[in-house]
């Protein structure tokens, strides 16, 4: 990994990494409304209280809570199989080591699903725990994804003893700073999307332009300076592997898109709580923003996965079984229908999108 | 090449079959749902549009709903379920899945993305759409649906019957597999014939409809129904396309493969009579409970079906390539000259439980090569199946695998590692005392050994069926 990603390495990784970072990028941008918006919503049960059923962001995010989980499963989909093609042996081994702890994320998904639908539409009862228990339920699937991650890369060793233990969970120094880095980074995601539906809900007539303008602003605000303040932090607790990795010239121009992405986004959510209205101009320069900061952290942290891997498993390992995946016919098949699948769905919200929006709830 | 080694999990007393069945059924359950239900609704929709039927638009409405609350989170939590649970079985067999099918699998992403738009937008917005907008979404939703259901179709059907995969190993060679069309239409009607029954249930939960009212929904939604008069002959023919030893399981080879086809077959049988007679012919209408009964016997057909299609695959998880040992047959011949644990980095868990080295040998080698189907004590027990065999049995009928019964797997272990294995089976079925003596250290050890080294070598590699009289 001498040249900046996807350079340095084989076409076959190269292209699968690519496609897994697209589809991950569009599945952490619904992940982060569910898990950000969950906290949000509960936040604003327990300090507000009945009040918090007017404020529109939390009616928002009631509104489309069990929807937004339901893109984030469907998202997370295609992400979930590119994973099993490039660290097929880790991943498994990750999953297998960590068993009905692992497993017990689908249970907290349905729960999480139909408390969010209660909340949704239920009486006014209860609501405070409802809100908790859909932010639990999140915060729980989180954590795993987490410790299955920070597991997976990990030497053999470690696998052996951890399996010898008869452990299912892995207690990983990394583990709590980087669910709180993913935490934390999901707030201006959340602020930006949510910005973008109260926008069009008032641009057609049927809300105001400062409709939670202030506050989703400064949740955006306080989201970007949160996880650049903790990314700093977390730097300093990674391994020299991983630090090497991210200073290296695979990673070394994605910091810096990471951090242009972040003063981008910070401009923008100033730029917004200022005003204290939602501006096209100015969650358009925000979300291009995010982007490059998704570019920028995603490919860090799959150089710094590629990094730790090379040290067990060794890259020329691994690519020569990427190779061997991309010999297997099909890949043109799933362009086409990537492309024609895309098109209808954008025919599909064209239809609706003539509509009206529907009252919230 | 060596096998990949992976963790093993242990389920306790539950066959990891008897998990990733029961969640298999489940999802395929609500997956037939939501694919049957989707041209159930474009019917319906058709009939409120054209004046046909003028309770038919509220029907779409609410099951709709109930479509988007079951199929749409607890369908697709479940869809994920099966690609966790599988590693959970067996990691190298949902591994060759992905490493041959994730173009396909790819594809089938982008059509349940689309399914889940045309879906939400549907469910979000139907109430004030025009009728040609709510027949587009549904047209659209229908289609998308199907379409995940054709895609893994492929993928499930390459696994009994890989066709020229085998030598090829070309992928689309492997899609359109011999079982491909077959499956594909029986699951097709499968789908209408759920979603007729589960409308019938939705019908009788509407409020404010008066009987007639819902008798008439209910003849409306029976004509789902019409196409399971196709089931006997698309049965006929994807039996037709099974591999000779898989059907020779069903017709009496294994009496478990026969009595879940027997239900499968009688269940289906039961629904055909009832829509037949009560339904198509007299045109009754049912109530709440009976339909929910019907909706049962379809779930009890459904889980016959997907249980003998995962079972007559036996001694393979994909035919001719993967043992369920998941082991490959190339890589049969080396780990009886190299053991089959030896390259195992996974100790036990529980080594100090065992008497002696052997038999932890014997503890390691079950946990690769018989856990993935069999429990010591539990079910499908080691304990049930071999524990009265005299020794000389036990050697004998575990070298001879394949022999001893044709849906087994060859053994792929050592002698020393068959003789650990028997011990454990003897250790267990003694009541598994604190000291036990090592029988490798015995005089008659040497002629043992090479008792058992002839009986691998008599029966070779090849899988039972072969020796049976079976084709490929």
């Amino acid at each position: 990994m001498d040249a900046p990603f996807p350079a340095g390495l084989p076409f076959p990784t190269a292209a699968y990494l690519v496609l897994y970072l697209v589809t991950l990028w569009v599945h952490i941008a619904f992940m982060n409304y569910v898990l950000a918006g969950s906290a949000t919503l509960a936040a604003g049960l327990v300090l507000g209280g009945r009040a918090s059923r007017e404020q529109p962001i939390c009616a928002l995010l009631r509104d489309w809570m069990p929807f937004m989980l339901s893109a984030a499963i469907t998202a997370g989909v295609a992400p979930l199989l590119f994973l099993q093609v490039l660290y097929k042996e880790q991943f498994y081994t990750a999953n297998l080591l960590l068993f009905f702890r692992w497993m017990a994320i689908l249970p907290a998904l349905i729960l999480g699903f139909y408390l969010g639908y209660l909340l949704k539409t239920g009486p006014g009862r209860g609501r405070v725990w409802l809100g908790l228990g859909v932010f639990a339920c999140f915060l729980f699937v989180g954590w795993s994804w987490v410790e299955n991650h920070l597991l997976s890369v990990q030497p053999v060793g470690t696998w052996q003893a951890h399996y010898a233990a008869g452990a299912h969970a892995y207690a990983s120094p990394e583990l709590l700073p980087r669910l709180f880095l993913w935490f934390v980074a999901g707030f201006p995601t959340m602020a930006l999307m949510v910005g973008w539906q109260l926008w069009d809900r008032a641009r057609r007539g049927k809300g105001d332009f400062s409709d939670g303008a202030r506050a989703g602003a400064a949740i955006g605000l306080g989201g970007v300076l949160a996880s650049a303040l903790w990314a700093w932090r977390y730097y300093h607790l990674m391994g020299e592997t991983a630090q090497e990795a991210v200073a290296g010239p695979a990673a070394k121009p994605y910091l810096f898109l990471s951090i242009a992405g972040g003063a981008v986004e910070l401009a923008a959510f100033a730029g917004l709580l200022r005003m204290a209205r939602w501006s096209g101009g100015w969650l358009a320069l925000g979300s291009a923003g995010l982007v490059l900061n998704f570019v920028g952290t995603g490919v860090m942290n799959e150089t710094i996965r590629l990094a730790l891997l090379d040290r067990t498993v060794g890259l020329a390992a691994l690519a020569a079984r990427h190779a061997e995946s991309w010999k297997v016919g099909g890949f043109p098949v799933f362009l086409f229908f990537l492309a024609a699948n895309v098109a209808l769905m954008a025919l599909c919200i064209r239809r609706v999108r003539r509509l009206p929006s529907p009252p919230a709830g | 090449m060596n096998p990949p080694y992976y963790p093993v999990s242990d389920f306790g007393p539950m066959m990891k079959g008897m998990v990733i069945g029961s969640l298999g059924i489940v999802h395929v359950f609500l997956a037939m749902f939501a694919i049957g239900g989707g041209f159930l609704m474009c019917y319906f929709q058709w009939l409120a549009q054209t004046g046909r039927s003028p309770h038919a638009r509220r029907f779409v409405d609410g099951y709709f709903k109930a479509l988007v609350l079951i199929s749409f989170v607890v369908g697709a939590v479940t869809g994920v379920a099966m690609w966790f649970v599988s590693i959970q079985v067996s990691p190298r067999t949902i591994g060759m899945m992905v490493d041959e099918f994730h173009w396909i699998w790819a594809v089938e992403w982008t059509f349940f993305s689309l399914e889940i738009t045309a879906g939400y937008c549907f469910y979000r917005y139907a109430a004030r759409l025009a009728d040609r907008d709510r027949f587009f979404l549904l047209a659209v939703y229908s289609v998308a649906a199907w379409f995940s259901l054709f895609w893994i179709n492929g993928i499930l059907s390459w696994q009994l019957t890989p066709g020229d995969w085998t030598r090829t190993r070309e992928v689309w060679a492997g899609f359109f597999n011999p079982g491909f069309l077959p499956s594909l239409l029986f699951r097709t009607v499968t789908a209408m014939t759920i979603a007729s029954l589960a409308a019938c249930v939705v019908i009788n939960a509407m409020p404010d409809l008066d009987r007639e009212a819902r008798r008439a929904l209910i003849n409306k939604a029976a004509h789902f129904l019409f196409p399971m008069a196709a089931m006997p002959v698309l049965s006929a023919w994807y039996f037709g396309t099974m591999p000779e030893d898989s059907r020779r399981m069903v017709l009496g080879g294994s009496i478990v493969m026969t009595l879940f086809m027997g239900l499968a077959t009688g269940a289906s049988l039961l629904i055909g009579l009832y829509a037949a007679f009560a339904l198509l012919l007299k045109k009754l209408y049912i109530n709440g409970a009976t339909a929910a009964l019907l909706v049962a016997l379809s779930f009890a057909a459904t889980a016959g079906g997907e249980f003998v299609r995962e079972g007559v695959r036996k001694p393979y998880t994909v035919r001719e390539a993967l043992y369920s040992t998941s082991v490959t047959p190339a890589e049969i011949a080396r780990l009886r000259a190299e053991g089959c644990v030896a390259r195992d980095p996974y100790p036990l868990r529980d080594a100090a439980a065992y008497p002696n080295d052997q038999v932890r040998l014997g503890a390691r080698v079950f946990r690769f090569h018989c856990s993935v189907c069999h429990t010591i004590d539990g079910t499908n027990a080691l304990r049930h199946l071999a524990g009265d065999w005299t020794p000389a049995q036990r050697r004998m009928n575990i070298a001879q695998l394949q022999r001893t019964k044709t849906f087994m797997p060859p053994f792929s272990g050592t002698p020393e590692e068959l003789e650990a294995l028997v011990r454990l089976i003897e250790w267990d079925a003694a009541g598994r005392p604190a000291d036990w003596p090592d029988s490798t250290g015995r005089g008659d050890w040497p002629g043992d050994r090479r008792r058992i080294r002839e009986w691998l070598d008599e029966v070779g590699t090849a899988p039972g069926f072969l020796r049976s009289g079976g084709a490929r």
